[in-house]
């Protein structure tokens, strides 16, 4: 019985219904992958510890279709589209004020602590307040100098997904 | 409708989707010289010094005299002549040796039959004295069709993210 069963799972008999099948399971990977589950391939040391160099992870676009934004989420950032996409953590809300004092974040004047960040760096940003429409994004490896790391804010509609994994 | 029929009708079909499929287009055109331009400003393994030249003399003439360069971070907002454009990728190659350019996620717009407005993601992918390294900037492009070519006239790098 087993066998026969294995038998068809590798050898399955070329008929209607394979084909349907075939092209049902090739659509809906094709919708999955393409659109709502985007995998992503890690190029870079930004994200460092929490995300490796060469390492894999899930653009989860439906994250903010019934949540709101918070804190801390680690999500991608577009550029003119989802083939190359930025991945950072947010530090800061729309109408808020970041700054770094000493490697230490500070948000409307408080200080917060980030349990993320293994490197400890002496990144020196003066208070600047956060556009309406907009997040404050940093990847978690500060070891790296300010000059070299892409970080600030970016309007909440280049925000593609959440990441999972 | 005979066999014979649907041969003619599936025969015609994959003649016009064909024609259609080969027959070159502006938007073709673009995206052929976009890839030259990745192709001839990239640089995987050490070529030549008489290769560097040709291929950014070939980089540059992909672009129009003179072909207006905007980078707001590094303070770049001018007019680049042929030559300028020459030995600007003579530079860039000799200090990103090892270096991949491509264009990702291109979307043309032709709101003239003369000229074309693109946007583009450019990655770099390459490798310096110590380690490898990735980089991504999002470009806006305008392209004017001269005499029958289409000739980049000016990009600017779109700073999305702004400290």
């Amino acid at each position: 019985m087993s066998s026969s069963i294995i038998h068809r799972f590798f050898f399955p008999s070329l008929n209607k219904t394979f084909f349907l099948r075939l092209v049902l399971v090739g659509l809906t990977c094709f919708l999955l992958f393409g659109y709502i589950l985007i995998p992503l391939r890690i190029q870079g040391h930004s994200m460092e510890p929490t995300y490796q160099n060469g390492s894999f992870a899930f653009c989860w676009r439906p994250q903010y279709l019934f949540s709101q934004i918070e804190r801390f989420d680690v999500v991608t950032v577009r550029f003119t589209g989802r083939s190359v996409m930025l991945l950072k953590r947010i530090i800061g809300l729309p109408g808020e004020t970041v700054e770094f004092r000493q490697g230490n974040l500070y948000v409307n004047g408080k200080q917060i602590d980030e349990p993320y960040v293994h490197h400890h760096s002496d990144w020196n940003l003066a208070p600047r307040i956060i556009a309406p429409e907009h997040v404050y994004v940093v990847g978690d490896n500060r070891g790296t100098a300010m000059s070299r790391h892409r970080f600030g804010q970016v309007r909440i509609d280049r925000i593609v997904g959440g990441v999972l994994l | 409708m005979s066999n014979r029929n649907w041969l003619i009708f599936l025969a015609i079909l994959l003649v016009a989707g064909g024609t259609l499929f080969f027959l070159p287009s502006d938007e073709k055109k673009i995206r052929r010289n976009l890839a030259s331009l990745a192709d001839y400003c990239s640089s995987p393994k050490k070529d030549a010094p008489i290769e560097t030249l040709k291929k950014a003399a070939l980089a540059a003439r992909l672009c129009n005299n003179p072909c207006k360069v905007s980078i707001e971070s590094f303070h770049i907002d001018r007019q680049f002549t042929t030559k300028d454009i020459s030995d600007h990728i003579l530079m860039m190659k000799k200090q990103l040796t090892n270096t991949r350019f491509n264009f990702h996620d291109t979307v043309i717009d032709l709101p003239d039959k003369e000229r074309a407005e693109i946007i583009t993601t450019l990655r770099l992918e390459g490798k310096t004295k110590d380690n490898r390294f990735t980089d991504a900037y999002e470009i806006n492009i305008t392209a004017k069709k001269l005499e029958g070519d289409w000739l980049f006239s000016s990009f600017t790098v779109v700073e999305f993210i702004e400290q």
